[in-house]
């Protein structure tokens, strides 16, 4: 389960529909905050929301920006395409974690990053993203009708390492597709959420990597309180006070500061002292 | 170890690219159109990478053989590098790569005809100078060697061509490839050093210094001629105590005559690299010495920069003929 002391855990999930979502919600114990434009659920300890988007590549880019900024996520939040998709090379239920992803529309192909698949042993297997719903099947892979546009939009906002999209197999060549009701993917998606769970918790060891690299330094935050500082003088002295906190752990950089000193003889200072 | 390979399409039914994806059986294999397309996308993380990185094989279409940075050179008049891999196996901290490259997955380029092709049309033309080909500045290329063969591959090629030096930048302690040729002349099998302490901290997942002194001595008395590359000096405490011990070890295992050339030169990186190692390693002493230049490149203060130069230089001259040493900044 999701540690929930460690600050800066945040997770974005954008799902087709409900009947996919159903599970996830309940799993993370998410309760609906908004129903227009798109529904909307949040989990009230953690930072975790899920965006109900509807059908289509449209709907998914939509859906993920409307979240990205309803839900104010940083930089450094995980986002997960999940949902239903369609292949003639797996079996009915198998969970596929997807490392390419392929449009019938447009030439770029999107490659998630290979540190989620580590050690989670699930599947792996391309994805292309259609229009209208896959009968044929004429190409190895897995096909679906959002993670295409989901992943274009999502990796701007976030690194690629963070951005995955996981489909379970619901049709095969030969599939009724007026047989694949709510109750069914429900099923679905309950008999792989352990194997879910497993994904994120994959993720979210790599976002703590990440989270770790963009911290800043110890009295940043006070020493720009105490004077103004421009953004290049920011830059400068975060700079300091991460080479400050390396070599002198036991020494506090506001004992070198006095009231009197402007910015520019703050950082002349940590710099003088850092020479050496 | 690699348990993604990508591969562009054009190259994926050459001998090298399947000799390659057959050494990993276990391993997925995704076609690409370019390598660009998995490697150059900006909001990659390197360090996340690193903890599983890919291996994505490629065709090299142009660039071949560079000058080499001006100034930088052991002896010779041309100096050229060339780059058939980026990244590399070691994870060593102060390394350029990570500020260099947006991914950490290792890039092979296979063909390496073009390249030598490349190399012989750059001898042909200078035909009246002494050049040197240097490999090994952007990956490990004999750490690599049990996968992709450069080396075994390039020494007979140098063999053609005595006046071309051939250098091997490496940390590397695998022999298995200067086992299986005889020495050649114009091979320089340059090892990157510094003190083990230094490096038991700094040098992640490379051979320990002592494991490498070992090895050089190893190739030397084989037959094969040793370059010793103090690149980068690091500052630190005790610094000189500490390098001071480093010369003595080598020098104690390896003779003067075996050595072909010595070169050193600081810490040093263009400041968006070093922007992005200090984000990586805040925690790191080493780079809390570094500091921004008048030319925008970080380095340690001048004073610091000189004093470790002229030290290492008069400690190596207790062992070895100062006409071998060269300036690497």
């Amino acid at each position: 389960m999701i540690e929930k002391n460690f600050e800066g855990v945040s997770v974005r999930w954008v799902i087709a529909l409900k009947g996919e979502a159903e599970e996830i919600i309940k799993n993370y114990a998410m309760k609906r905050v908004a129903t227009r434009p798109f529904p909307v659920y949040k989990n009230k300890d953690i930072d975790m929301w899920l965006i109900l988007s509807g059908i289509g590549q449209l709907n998914a880019v939509a859906a993920t920006t409307y979240l990205h900024v309803k839900s104010d996520a940083s930089y450094n939040t995980i986002w997960i395409n999940f949902g239903i998709g369609g292949s003639r090379n797996f079996k009915v239920g198998e969970l596929i974690q997807i490392d390419k992803i392929t449009s019938s529309d447009f030439q770029d192909n999107y490659y998630p990053s290979p540190s989620a698949f580590k050690n989670n042993n699930i599947e792996r297997c391309n994805l292309i993203t259609v229009n209208k719903p896959e009968k044929l099947f004429e190409n190895d892979g897995v096909y679906d009708m959002e993670g295409y546009g989901f992943f274009s939009f999502a990796k701007k906002i976030a690194p690629y390492e963070l951005v995955s999209v996981l489909k379970i197999i619901s049709d095969i060549p030969g599939t009724d597709l007026s047989k694949i009701d709510k109750h069914r993917v429900e099923i679905l998606v309950s008999k792989q959420i352990q194997f879910i769970e497993k994904v994120l918790e994959n993720l979210l060891a790599l976002q703590k990597i990440l989270i770790l690299q963009l911290r800043d330094p110890k009295y940043f935050d006070e020493i720009c309180l105490q004077k103004k500082f421009t953004f290049s003088q920011k830059v400068t002295l975060r700079k300091y006070l991460t080479q400050w906190q390396a070599r002198f752990p036991l020494r506090n950089p506001f004992d070198e500061i006095s009231q009197k000193m402007t910015a520019s003889q703050i950082l002349k200072k940590f710099s003088d002292n850092l020479l050496r | 170890m690699v348990d993604t390979i990508y591969v562009e399409d054009e190259i994926i039914g050459t001998k090298k690219a399947q000799e390659i994806i057959s050494k990993f059986r276990h391993a997925k294999v995704t076609s690409i159109k370019r390598f660009g397309e998995v490697f150059n996308p900006s909001n990659q993380n390197f360090r996340i990478q690193k903890t599983n990185p890919a291996l994505i094989l490629a065709k090299k279409q142009k660039g071949f053989v560079l000058d080499a940075p001006k100034g930088f050179g052991i002896g010779d008049q041309n100096n050229y590098y060339f780059s058939h891999m980026y990244n590399c196996l070691y994870d060593c901290s102060y390394c350029f790569l990570q500020g260099m490259y947006n991914s950490a997955n290792y890039l092979v380029f296979v063909n390496f005809h073009d390249y030598q092709n490349e190399i012989e049309k750059t001898i042909r033309r200078h035909k009246e100078k002494k050049m040197t080909f240097f490999t090994g500045y952007d990956c490990d290329s004999l750490a690599m060697e049990p996968i992709t063969n450069f080396i075994n591959d390039f020494i007979p090629f140098f063999s053609l061509y005595k006046k071309a030096l051939f250098e091997i930048r490496t940390k590397s302690i695998n022999n298995t490839v200067f086992r299986k040729h005889d020495p050649l002349a114009n091979c320089i099998v340059a090892y990157s050093l510094m003190p083990e302490a230094l490096a038991q901290i700094l040098d992640k997942k490379a051979p320990s210094v002592s494991a490498r002194i070992k090895n050089m001595k190893y190739l030397a008395n084989k037959g094969w001629r040793i370059g010793l590359r103090f690149d980068p000096l690091i500052y630190c405490n005790n610094w000189k105590d500490q390098y001071a011990e480093l010369f003595a070890n080598i020098f104690k295992e390896i003779k003067e005559e075996n050595i072909h050339s010595v070169s050193f030169g600081s810490l040093r990186f263009p400041k968006s690299f070093f922007n992005k190692l200090l984000q990586y390693y805040p925690n790191s002493e080493e780079l809390s010495f570094l500091r921004s230049n008048d030319k925008g490149i970080i380095s340690y203060d001048p004073s610091i920069e000189n004093e470790m130069n002229e030290y290492c230089r008069s400690e190596l001259m207790k062992y070895s003929d100062a006409r071998k040493f060269f300036s690497c900044g």
